[in-house]
């Protein structure tokens, strides 16, 4: 376990180095000179710039200076807010993706569980039919659309109910979480619960739960503890690339609810071509998602015991 | 001597499928008495799979449906119960052991628990207590290192070691019945050798009966008592193991020990495999099912179904052949030299 965890980060380390590398490259290749850029550098931030990062010096100059900096844990100062590091920037806002990102998963996860479970046990009747309708909506359709639908609903509650119930947007409170990560949860949950309905559908048929049958156990137990917890492992396997799909969507769901959170300045800094930031988050972004797939798949050497070998 | 366990008479089960309604068992009768081996043997998909399982309760409903017949265990009834009432003998009263071991037993489970928890749900034994069982069944079943053993998952085992694992988890509850359903058919020559071996031992040290079901004749003259023989769903010649190997009264059994490999080298056997297939059982023959392929297949065969035929004593076949007006049934023992 221990040498299958050493290797596993071992591999997650050169990852990123691949991300901060080929974004150091794709930045580079972007036609255009940041610092030529009429938008907002002013002299003395040019001045910083260039004393910082050395844009006089050949690009493979540049790139060991960038890397070794990142190295240390620093990704540079902002180019259009004034002496805001991005470190900072990381460190203010990405608790809030965070904590909207962690709750999106939990929604997604346990909806995704429980929805599958039950479609399956009511396979082709009812319930089946109307969440497997539901679920496609939710695959298919974009998570901007549900975020508006959303807000929409809660503005119908909130003036049925006569006071602000469940907030709009903004952030601060477990109240103002609930929508936006509901919606952020919602593709994945849908995903979750198709994949979950499958592997109960198919676990009902195997060979071990015939066994349990013949055994004498009851339908409750069987349940429990024969097919949930084999079910669950498929579910448990995507999670990490679904954790990874949950932090990209974050960046639209929290433009709409107005939520101060990391996606957001990645945008913003998209648009307004701070290369810094746009670098730095992608980077921290890269690793954040390594490792989080890294831990899924550790978790996952925990809960099934077939792949304590490797 | 006629201390009857199990009893069950005019079994029928169909399956509901696209092609239309399958006829898997077509009243299948027979009885297992205390503490002897039953063999039921035939083809594959002649039903004997669907016929224990229906005494189970495993046959998946829908598709299947059980149309006719019962079951009695000691004189209860037991099919058509609810899962809570059949749970009163499965595992309790009635162990069962699979075909294939590498899929019968739970991936992410340790086989220790696996088989703690029939202890745990049937006798009510604390988690620590049915552990101790668990090891000391595993032990019984020839499983070294029992105790370390108990603590493995599945994947740890080997094929013949996983079996020994069902078959310790099937005695748990001392059963008064185990079925063994092909329980050496995916395993090694040699590894089934010790499977059947393991099986016979247990049957003495336990005094259960056991319904062994298999294709392989050389199987069943090693550890049966009696013998059913199957063919499309229905039972065609049943009686003791000498009875079935030495007066073979049946057609359909000559031709099963035509195809059986014999292990006397200096005996110069061909193998004669039965030619042709057994009917479909969407659409049952009206008359016998093996007219088909029958070599003394007469008119009265075809559109009339035969009777069990008493031969001797516990000794049926359902042959036209053993009706008083057929023609000499010397002609039977005729087939193995052509
Ligand atoms: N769940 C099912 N649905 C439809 N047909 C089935 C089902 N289970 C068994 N059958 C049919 O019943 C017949 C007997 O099968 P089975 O008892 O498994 O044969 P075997 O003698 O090899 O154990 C076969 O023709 C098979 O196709
Ligand atoms: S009843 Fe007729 S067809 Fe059937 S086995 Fe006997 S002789 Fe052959
Ligand atoms: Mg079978």
């Amino acid at each position: 376990m221990f040498k299958y965890t050493l290797k596993r980060l071992l591999a997650g380390v050169i990852t990123v180095w691949f991300i901060a590398t080929a974004t150091f490259v794709a930045m580079h290749a972007v036609p255009g000179d940041p610092l030529l850029n009429d938008k907002a550098v002013t002299p003395e931030i040019r001045r910083n710039l260039e004393e910082k990062y050395g844009l006089d010096k050949p690009v493979f100059t540049q790139y060991l200076i960038y890397m070794g900096n990142m190295l240390q844990g620093d990704f540079g100062i902002s180019f259009t807010q004034q002496n805001r590091r991005v470190n900072d920037i990381i460190r203010d806002h990405f608790p809030v993706s965070a904590m909207l990102g962690l709750l999106a998963i939990f929604f997604a996860t346990a909806g995704g569980i429980v929805w599958g479970a039950l479609t399956a046990t009511y396979r082709n009747r009812a319930p089946d039919v109307v969440i497997m309708f539901l679920v496609i909506l939710g695959i298919s359709v974009p998570s901007f659309v549900f975020a508006a639908l959303g807000q929409l609903l809660l503005v119908n509650i909130n003036s049925w109910v006569g006071y602000s119930l469940i907030p709009v947007a903004g952030w601060g409170t477990i109240r103002h979480m609930l929508m936006p990560a509901l919606v952020l949860g919602l593709g994945t949950m849908a995903l979750l619960t198709r994949l979950m309905r499958s592997t109960m559908l198919d676990i009902v048929n195997a060979d071990y739960i015939r066994t349990a049958k013949a055994k004498g156990l009851s339908p409750l137990r069987i349940f429990f503890r024969h097919q949930l917890r084999n079910a669950i492992l498929p579910v448990v396997t995507i999670l990490g690339p679904q954790i990874a799909a949950i932090t990209t969507g974050g960046f639209v769901v929290e433009l709409v609810f107005a939520i101060p959170g990391l996606g957001r300045y990645f945008v913003q800094a998209v648009q307004q071509l701070d290369y810094t930031v746009i670098m730095g988050t992608t980077v921290f972004y890269g690793a954040f998602l390594v490792l989080m797939v890294i831990t899924v798949d550790i978790i996952y050497g925990y809960i099934d015991p077939r792949v304590q070998l490797e | 001597m006629s201390d009857i366990v199990l009893d069950v008479k005019n079994l029928r089960v169909e399956f509901d499928t696209y092609g239309g309604i399958v006829k898997a068992v077509r009243g299948v009768s027979f009885s297992v008495p205390r503490g002897q081996t039953l063999a039921i043997v035939g083809e594959s998909g002649c039903g004997k799979s669907v016929t224990v399982q229906a005494i189970m309760g495993l046959i998946p409903m829908p598709p299947g449906r059980i149309t006719s017949g019962s079951a009695k265990l000691n004189g209860q009834e037991m099919l058509g119960l609810s899962p809570k009432e059949a749970n009163q003998f499965r595992g309790v009263e009635i162990g069962m052991i699979f075909q294939d071991p590498m899929t019968s037993l739970n991936p992410t489970m340790t086989i220790g628990d696996q088989i703690a928890e029939t202890l745990i749900v049937h006798r009510g034994y604390t988690k620590k207590a049915s552990a101790k069982i668990a090891v000391d069944l595993l032990d019984k079943t020839k499983i070294p290192e029992a105790a370390k053993r108990a603590r493995q998952y599945p994947f740890e085992f080997s094929g013949g070691m996983l079996q020994r694992s069902m078959i310790a988890m099937s005695l748990a509850c001392n059963p008064t019945v185990l079925i063994a359903d092909e329980p050496t058919t995916a395993l090694d020559v040699t590894i089934q050798a010790e499977i059947l071996e393991l099986m016979l031992e247990l049957k003495r040290t336990e005094g259960m009966s056991i319904i062994l079901i298999t294709h392989d004749l050389a199987v069943v003259a090693r550890v049966a008592d009696d013998v059913a023989v199957m063919y499309a769903g229905q039972i065609i010649e049943s009686g003791s193991v000498d009875q079935i190997f030495y007066e073979s009264a049946h057609p359909y059994t000559m031709g099963l020990k035509e195809a059986m490999p014999t292990n006397k080298p200096n005996e110069e056997r061909k193998l004669m495999p039965i030619s042709g297939s057994p009917p479909d059982l969407f659409h049952p023959p009206a008359g016998c099912g093996y007219f088909a392929r029958c070599p003394h297949a007469m008119d009265i065969c075809e559109s009339n179904q035969p009777s069990g035929f008493r031969i001797a004593a516990d000794h049926y076949a359902s042959c036209w052949l053993h009706h008083e007006l057929a023609p000499e049934v010397d002609a039977l023992h005729l087939v193995g030299d052509q």
